[in-house]
């Protein structure tokens, strides 16, 4: 029975994904009534699965002694799990709305609820197998909502997606044998799983495929310099942009590398190798260049585009730290980011669904017509930019108090730049809020303000929700620190 | 009891940030509704503030905000909160008329109480990490009542205050970060200890100067100075008198901090604080005296008597433990110029309503048979002029007295005391400026005929309240050991000082000398500098303030803009682009290398649809679909490899 809770969160909303495709509905109100039950119904599968305490491992096959299909959860699924799974429920309420103008919704909703399970196989994976097959998945089943719009950008994106990702696997599946080979199992364990006795002498050619998996998997945590799949992947769907590409793909990413890292090769093997440093300069740069391309680009979803860019590095930074701090600090900073992310992609989309607009010097004086849209923009963005006592600031912080106890040398280049990222993300923001908020006086053309209004409800209230959820977290991260806290208990 | 200390304290804070919220919500339409409202909540919180006198207390909220938030009450820290409260009141009174006619009302009102929440949190913060959330907090509501008239100007000037205002508050952030890393904590008292326990100071000395940054940022210390003049110009006169009294002096009161609780009695940090503050009284002087725009040279001014505070704040350091007449005439200096600049911007701000004008060749004679305006304005003068028997004569004196005691130290002791005599004469120059440029103002506004005379429309409340605030000044003045030694009294400790072991012979000859001195600088600046070189007749025969400042002494067009906006910029998308074109421009270098032309090689034809679908992207994205394929290659590359280790 255990056994089966563990699973049924991920084969659920595959199943259901894929009967939706079958299905014609007869129209939207028909079709949201099935999609919205099976998406909340599994959130909250899901969220049982993952703290009642009832789930066990789940093993479909076993292919040798060491190789099996198995589901486990462990802290770490449940923090990456939980995540997704409360945002997957409002993102899900904003699309209905969204998607009202990019059509055909049938396929979009059906791929949309395959991804979810897909996701949750990622977090709920027990073996580095297990993870790998539902990460290639997540490339695949991802790719019809990129390309959604099928316009000749959009299919430019989709291919430029799939090249990248498929070079990111190669180079993790390597990794994977590698664990596979040199592992005493390939079940993740806090701490690493490589057996003392057989890495004997093979140190530097160990790190080397570390580096490769690090940067397989950095592909989909956009690591520089693979990162231009994900500005150009901001022509899907907003929905798809704020979940998929600030919160649930792009974190897939991040998951993997801490499963690499903290649970495969183990931060002891790795502390203060070359490989480190390597890690945090790469890491330290995307940081920055993140952040500077951000301000230079006018149109506002592939800004935050970069800003994502930027702030996955800040996350990966935290990783590459390898100390229990470092991780703790990078997981606060992930959620963080989720939330803060995907409201402003949610605002970015509310202003395009609305009207059309999408670069900065198209919204001036916007703040009168929807001021429910930009207040959240503004919420979201100071604690973005990292102003206490906004969220964003601790996470910040922590990360800084931990690249100073970390004792890597590279690691205060990291600190530099987070300094100037966060004076890059504070111009890169604050230029789109004063644009909105204090127009020039003069006069605009006719029409210039039509349809600038807040959007209804279905939109309204998720971001507002969200706003609200980053206040709360800002003020109290306590909440969050304290699970974090006993996750990481074994390492220190 | 419900009305606790610590609900006072609580809702000094956030009262004013909800009832905002709520007003907002509630009155958007309704003007009348709204004034009284805010008239009345912040009344009520001066009344609140009242309650907290004469308690001392501390209350830590452990688990809000990550490190926790901590206040505390007590000493300076009532006045400060008192005055706050006391000139929001006032202010907000007078932004009644002041803004009868004006646009954005509602989000004015807003932003000026959440600004008034946020500046209670600084100055009742018990810790650093607390004064820096509201300090944030307070930068950035500000910000919204500066850019409030929303002119090209204005724009211009907030952009800068909020580009000053962040990059200040990173650096204090960063500085900030670096000292818990040190001391592991970030309160005010503990710190102290620490430090004394501290036998190298040398890596401490930077980081307090990270941390003084931001501080000095606000307070417009040259040379981070640039946005001052400017916003206080563009903002409402309001907004103006809040800044100025209040918002730029939590600059000060975080250097005062930094001062007493990580350097105390630190000679090199004294001399530090001494010389900032010594060229920012003087260049503030200077700039005031060439403005020929009423509220510029007011601005000019609040950043000259800023400097007058450094160099209190560095003879502080300085003096050591004998630093008893720098801090009593630093706290009161910092009280007496906040009093003084209410006044004055209040009354430039009724000008402003009346002629619709700041510059003086538009307002001349404007007050010239305003008997009310001009008793009021010659009070505030001769207090801010540091004439005897002015309230600013009495901590002009203080300053004054604890330079000339380092003097006799050093010459006791046998060092030279060239320095800081030249820093005496500067005191004493800064002191005639002050006088000159105060003087240019009263004989513009209040003697010259001038043409555009316009009826008064004050109405009589105000002018009560006006008084009430104006005499305040001679009192201060007149009885200084009754008003001011008790004030000086409350506040020492805050800079960890004690009061002067004698009271202070206020009007004895050696300390009208100096008053004297600074008088007759005074009236050599203004009758040869001013009425010479600033002032000409044109062909009717009437004086014309000329705007001769050079241009290539603005800072902020010349430096800073260029720096930040071209330079930088072009450094950061120089490396950025470089960064962008690294993978693709390997391929690019490889397909020279390899194909090239002249060694006969064959050249493979582009696959032109190979991921684009128009014409026109093809030739744009050559290199890099190349570059996604050679990824693809290499990703089978590296899989068949690996196949073959494998098997």
């Amino acid at each position: 029975m255990g056994a089966w809770i563990t699973a049924l969160p991920i084969a659920f909303p595959i199943v259901a994904g894929l009967c939706l495709l079958l299905v014609k509905f007869k129209d939207r109100k028909h079709r949201q009534m099935w999609v919205f039950p099976i998406i909340t119904i599994n959130a909250i599968f899901a969220l049982f699965a993952m703290h009642s305490g009832m789930a066990e491992s789940f093993t479909l096959v076993h292919f040798t002694h060491k190789l099996s299909l198995t589901l486990y959860i462990d802290g770490l699924s449940k923090v990456f799990g939980t995540m997704v799974s409360v945002l997957w429920v409002i993102t899900t309420i904003y699309a209905f709305e969204y998607m009202t103008h990019e059509g055909r919704e049938d396929q979009f909703f059906a791929f949309f609820t395959m991804t979810f399970g897909v996701v949750l196989g990622i977090a709920f994976s027990g073996n580095f197998l297990t993870m790998y097959l539902f990460y290639e998945f997540l490339t695949l089943v991802t790719l019809p909502l990129v390309m959604h719009a099928m316009d000749n950008k959009a299919r430019h994106a989709g291919k430029v997606y799939i090249l990248y990702m498929m070079f990111g696997a190669a180079l993790a599946f390597i990794g994977f044998v590698f664990i596979y080979c040199y592992g005493t199992t390939v079940h993740f364990v806090l701490g690493g799983v490589l057996n003392p006795v057989l890495i004997a002498g093979h140190e530097t050619k160990l790190q080397l495929v570390f580096f490769m998996a690090f940067l397989g998997f950095g592909v989909k945590a956009a690591i520089f310099p693979l990162y231009r799949w994900l500005p150009k992947a901001s022509v899907a769907p907003t929905p798809v942009t704020a979940l998929l590409h600030a919160v649930a793909v792009v974190k897939s990413g991040v998951f993997a590398i801490i499963r690499l890292t903290y649970y495969s090769f183990g931060t002891d093997f790795l502390r203060n190798s070359p490989v480190q440093s390597l890690m945090l300069l790469l890491t330290a740069i995307t940081i920055v260049f993140g952040s500077t391309v951000a301000l230079r680009t006018p149109h506002i979803k592939r800004r935050f585009a970069y800003s994502t860019v930027s702030n996955l590095s800040y996350i990966l930074f935290g990783i590459a730290l390898m100390t229990p701090a470092g991780l703790i600090a990078a997981l606060l900073h992930m959620i963080y980011h989720a939330v803060l992310k995907i409201t402003l992609f949610f605002t970015a989309g509310a202003l395009l669904y609305k009207t059309h607009r999408e670069y900065l010097y198209e919204v001036e004086g916007f703040g009168k017509y929807m001021p429910v849209t930009f207040a959240c923009m503004t919420i979201t963005g100071i604690g973005l930019v990292g102003i206490p006592p906004f969220a964003g600031f601790h996470s910040k912080w922590a990360l800084a108090t931990a690249a100073v106890e970390c004792g890597n040398p590279m690691s205060y280049v990291g600190i530099f730049a987070l300094i100037l990222s966060a004076l890059l993300t504070a111009l890169y923001v604050f230029y789109i809020l004063v644009r909105v908020y204090f127009p020039r006086n003069k006069t605009y053309p006719e029409g210039y303000y039509d349809h600038v209004e807040d959007p209804n409800g279905y939109m309204k209230y998720p971001m507002i929700l969200l706003a609200i959820a980053s206040v709360v977290l800002g003020f109290f991260p306590s909440l969050i620190l304290e699970v974090l806290g006993n996750m990481v208990m074994p390492l220190a | 009891m419900i009305f606790t200390k610590q609900m006072i304290l609580l809702s000094l804070i956030f009262l004013p940030m909800v009832c905002g919220v709520i007003q907002y919500a509630a009155f958007r339409k309704q003007e009348t509704a709204r004034d009284i409202c805010n008239i009345v909540i912040t009344g009520v919180i001066f009344g609140m503030a009242l309650f907290l006198i004469g308690k001392n207390n501390v209350w830590t909220y452990q688990s809000i905000c990550g490190n926790g938030i901590s206040f505390v009450i007590g000493g300076f820290r009532t006045i400060l909160v008192l005055l706050t409260a006391g000139i929001w009141f006032v202010t907000t009174i007078f932004s009644k008329s002041y803004f009868a006619k004006a646009n954005h009302k509602a989000r004015y009102s807003l932003f000026l109480l959440l600004t008034e929440g946020a500046t209670m949190g600084i100055f009742l913060a018990n810790d650093f990490f607390t004064l820096f959330i509201f300090f944030e907090m307070m930068s950035f509501t500000s910000f919204v009542l500066v850019i409030q008239e929303q002119t090209e100007k204005a724009i211009q000037a907030a952009k800068t205050y909020l580009a000053v205002a962040v990059i200040g508050g990173l650096v204090t952030l960063m500085g900030l970060f670096l000292l818990y890393q040190k001391a592991g904590t970030l309160q005010m008292d503990l710190l102290q200890i620490f430090m004394a326990g501290q036998q190298k100071t040398t890596e401490y000395y930077i980081i307090g100067g990270l941390v003084f940054f931001g501080f000095a940022a606000k307070a417009g210390i040259v040379p981070l100075h640039i946005w001052l003049p400017s916003a206080y110009t563009e903002a409402p006169a309001p907004a103006t008198t809040i800044l100025s009294c209040i918002l730029t002096k939590t600059g000060v009161v975080g250097a005062m901090a930094i001062t007493a609780n990580l350097f105390l009695h630190d000679r090199i940090w004294g001399y530090v604080m001494l010389c900032l503050g010594v060229v920012t009284m003087l260049w503030g002087g200077i700039l005031a005296v060439f403005s020929i725009n009423l509220k510029r040279t007011l601005a000019c001014s609040s950043m000259s008597q800023i400097g007058f505070l450094m160099v209190g704040v560095g003879m502080q350091g300085l003096l050591g433990t004998h630093n008893a007449l720098a801090a009593t005439g630093t706290i009161l200096h910092f009280l007496n110029h906040s009093f003084l600049k209410l006044v004055l911007f209040t009354v430039a701000g009724m000008i402003y309503l009346q002629t619709k004008e700041l510059d003086l060749n538009r307002i001349k004679g404007y007050g010239r048979n305003n008997l009310f305006l001009k008793a009021v304005f010659l009070m505030a003068l001769l207090g801010i002029g540091g004439i005897p028997l002015g309230n600013g004569y009495i901590s002009k004196t203080l300053l004054h007295e604890s330079i000339v005691e380092y003097i006799h130290l050093l010459q006791k002791t046998g060092q030279s005391a060239f320095w800081i005599q030249c820093v005496e004469w500067a005191f004493l120059f800064a002191g005639g400026f002050t006088l000159a440029y105060m003087t240019k103002l009263f004989v513009a506004v209040f003697v010259e005929k001038g043409t555009h005379i316009k009826k008064d429309t004050t109405t009589i409340g105000e002018k009560i309240l006006l008084s009430i605030c104006t005499l305040i000044l001679p009192i201060l003045g007149i009885f200084p050991h009754a008003t001011q030694d008790r004030l000086a009294e409350m506040s020492v400790s805050f800079v960890s000082a004690h009061m002067p072991d004698h009271a202070v012979h206020y009007f004895a000859w050696v300390n009208v000398k100096g008053a004297l001195i600074s008088v007759v600088i005074g009236a050599l600046v203004y009758g040869v500098l001013i009425r010479k070189c600033l002032m000409k007749k044109n062909e009717n025969g009437e004086t014309v303030y000329l705007d001769c400042f050079p241009v290539w002494l603005d800072l902020e067009k010349k430096v800073y803009r260029p720096l930040l906006l071209q330079v930088l910029p072009f450094i950061g998308a120089l490396f950025a682009r470089m960064c962008a074109n690294l993978t693709d421009g390997i391929v690019a270098l490889l397909r020279m290398l390899i194909f090239n032309v002249d060694n006969g090689k064959f050249i493979p034809k582009e696959d032109k649809y190979f991921s684009a679908y128009t014409d026109g992207e093809v030739d744009k994205t050559v290199y890099r679909e190349g570059f996604a394929r050679s990824l693809l290659m290499i990703g089978i590359g590296l899989a068949v490899a690996m196949l073959y280790i494998l098997l």
